[in-house]
């Protein structure tokens, strides 16, 4: 097997509130192969989404190891180096759909008609190319789903994060995001660790985890 | 540009919004205090201006004086007149004198003037109205507009001069004399616009002033006009300088003579800018109320930022940014209502003294009919900078803010 992009080792994390300590997360263990699609699940509160913070960089870790293709965390590699979709979908209101997109480009330098031509694809790839420049507050919850997706996906990141994408959609709606986020990162070649409630989105992945008790099995 | 630019200008001005609400009002708001900052510092240059404009007018550039009389000012004039940068000088005898028109007594100073040549140094026939400075001989006067009419005394009228001289001599020869006023014949008036001139001088010729008082062919001072462009308080010193101490004469400046009053000209001025500069920190503080309101709003967003790869500071620019947008869109727009408003100001004033019916109380009380203005650069860039300056800082506390939160809270917050 290839180098892992992503490894964490005896990741551990807990929240103080009050005189009470949580242990939310002790001693995860976790690679993730390029190109590889993996799924966790468990119970609400379980900390995925600790978890997945842990992952991005945007948190630290109480203990334990993590590293982004070999080398240590930095905030100048997470444009690069992550995508990140979540339950809700964070689009910046006051720019059209294509801009969104390019929001990710405009991160690690101005965009030139290189990047603008990979969002026109991207928004065309996520079924909206008659929609890239509608607003926001114009598109459906599906749609700006779908915005998010071809946003993570904008600047050809090795890992895409995924924490509940279909959360605050329907079941159709979410089925068919999630068809999307898969053939992508399938396309692409780009590994995705998705967070879900849903059995059958999680079936969808090459790799199944739970997350109980403050570890993944 | 970097992002955070380009969001900081998106959130100014929305894509797809015609008319940007909150970018729009608080650039008005710093708008309007530049415009008035502008205004009012100008119009108050104008009068500045004005005043030292008259103070030169009637003083000189340099006046000469001596401990007590200039004995031979002759030989003095002379002496001046050598000193490179002096282009003219023109001698003066001064006093005062109780004039009576009508029963009507008044105390004016009274100033004897070489009528010949007075107006080398100092433009006095453009200040003379109701007749003409060369129409002034040993038995008439010129008086201040203001003084004549409390004497009530037109041109033509004949008013009674007398002197302490005359009084003296009636007590040395203990009754025996009669007390006979100088009788004089009005030729005239002048108009300074300043009240303490218009209401309490009068002109007379060099001679009859040194007749009235009794000084022989002695004066009081010499006024001194310099060549354009030289640095009055420099002329003063070179004069200093250049005449022997044995005279006992010393000169000075009109900006030296008139210190107290300039400064205080110039301390009005500069309260009244600091004071008006508060409508721009009042402007500032609803840039700063409307930007903390827009971090809070976009607290998620500012999130989703930090997972898409924004740094604190990066964060924090975009809201300095914004103030700082805000104060030079504010300044540019204040700066054009500004001098729009001081080019049609005469028009401004014109309608609402005509709404409020006081054009007549106007002219009468300020003797203008158009309202002077000189922009000063210095104010004018203090200003710009302030302005500018100040609208920065307003972003500070919401760039702080934005910066501070931390991206996962951000995301989770709801
Ligand atoms: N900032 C915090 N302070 C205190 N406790 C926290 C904080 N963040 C998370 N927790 C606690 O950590 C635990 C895990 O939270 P997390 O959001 O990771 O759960 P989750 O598995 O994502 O749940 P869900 O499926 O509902 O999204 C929860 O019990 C939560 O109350
Ligand atoms: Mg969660």
């Amino acid at each position: 097997m290839s180098e892992p992009i992503l490894s964490a080792r005896r990741l551990s994390k807990s929240y103080v509130s009050g005189d009470r300590r949580i242990e939310v997360l002790c001693g995860v263990d976790l690679e993730i192969a390029a190109g590889e699609s993996v799924s966790i699940r468990g119970e609400s509160g379980s900390g995925k989404s600790t978890l997945l913070n842990l992952l991005s960089g945007l948190d630290s870790p109480d203990g334990g190891e993590l590293a982004w293709a070999g080398a240590s965390v930095h905030v100048d590699a997470r444009a690069k180096f992550l995508g990140m979709v979540f339950q809700s979908f964070y689009l910046i209101p006051e720019i059209d759909a294509l801009a969104n997109v390019l929001m990710a480009a405009r991160m690690i330098g101005a965009p030139g008609a290189v990047e603008r031509a990979r969002a026109k694809e991207l928004i065309a790839r996520v079924g909206l190319a008659e929609r890239a420049t509608h607003l926001p507050a114009q598109l459906s919850g599906g749609e700006r789903q779908r915005v998010a997706v071809a946003r993570a996906l904008m600047n050809s990141p090795k890992l895409i994060l995924a924490d509940e994408p279909t959360g605050n959609l329907d079941e159709r709606t979410g089925d068919a995001v999630i068809e999307l986020l898969l053939g992508l990162c399938r396309d692409t070649a780009t590994a995705l660790a998705l967070v879900t409630h849903n059995a059958s989105h999680a079936a969808k992945t090459r790799r199944q985890l739970m997350l109980t008790a403050g570890s993944l099995a | 540009m970097p992002w955070y630019l380009y969001l900081a200008l998106k959130q100014l001005f929305p894509t797809g919004r015609r008319f940007p609400f909150f970018t729009a009002i608080s650039i008005l708001g710093v708008s309007l205090g530049v415009a008035v900052l502008i205004i009012s510092s100008s119009v108050m240059g104008g009068f500045g201006h004005k005043i030292r404009e008259m103070t030169v007018d009637t003083q000189g550039d340099v006046q000469v004086r001596g401990d007590g009389l200039i004995a031979d000012p002759a030989a003095v004039q002379a002496q001046l007149m050598k000193i490179p940068g002096v282009l003219a000088t023109t001698p003066f005898a001064e006093g005062a004198v109780m004039v009576i028109f009508n029963l009507k007594p008044q105390f004016p100073g009274m100033q004897g003037i070489d009528v010949n040549h007075i107006t080398n140094v100092i433009p006095l026939q453009q200040y003379v109205h109701g007749g003409a400075l060369a129409a002034l001989d040993d038995d008439s006067i010129i008086l201040g507009s203001q003084l004549a009419i409390s004497l009530g005394a037109r041109v033509g009228d004949t008013v009674e001069v007398y002197t302490p001289l005359a009084f003296e001599k009636l007590k040395m020869s203990k009754g025996d004399e009669v007390l006979l006023p100088r009788q004089l014949r009005v030729v005239g008036y002048f108009e300074f616009g300043h009240q303490a001139l218009d209401g309490s001088v009068a002109l007379v010729p060099l001679r009859a002033m040194q007749n009235l008082y009794g000084l022989g062919r002695a004066v009081h001072g010499i006024n001194l006009k310099i060549a354009p462009g030289l640095d009055a308080d420099a002329m003063a010193d070179r004069i200093n300088a250049a005449l022997p101490a044995s005279l006992h004469l010393r000169a000075r400046s009109w900006i030296e003579i008139n210190q107290d009053f300039l400064f205080v000209l110039q301390f009005e001025r500069n309260m009244m800018f600091f004071l008006l500069m508060f409508i721009v920190v009042v402007a500032a503080f609803s840039v700063t109320s409307s930007l903390l309101i827009s971090v809070v709003r976009k607290t998620r967003e500012i999130g989703l930022l930090g997972a898409l790869g924004a740094k604190p500071r990066q964060v924090a620019a975009c809201f300095c940014f914004q103030g700082f947008f805000i104060g030079v869109c504010g300044t540019m727009v204040g700066l054009g209502l500004g001098f729009g408003v001081l080019h049609f100001r005469d028009d401004i004033v014109h309608v609402f003294t005509k709404l409020t019916q006081s054009e007549a109380a106007l002219l009468r009380f300020y003797q203008f009919s158009h309202l002077p203005a000189y922009t000063d650069p210095a104010y004018l860039v203090a200003t710009i900078i302030g302005s500018i300056g100040i609208s920065t800082l307003a972003g500070l506390l919401p760039a702080w803010r934005a910066a501070k939160l931390k991206p996962v809270e951000a995301l989770r917050s709801e």
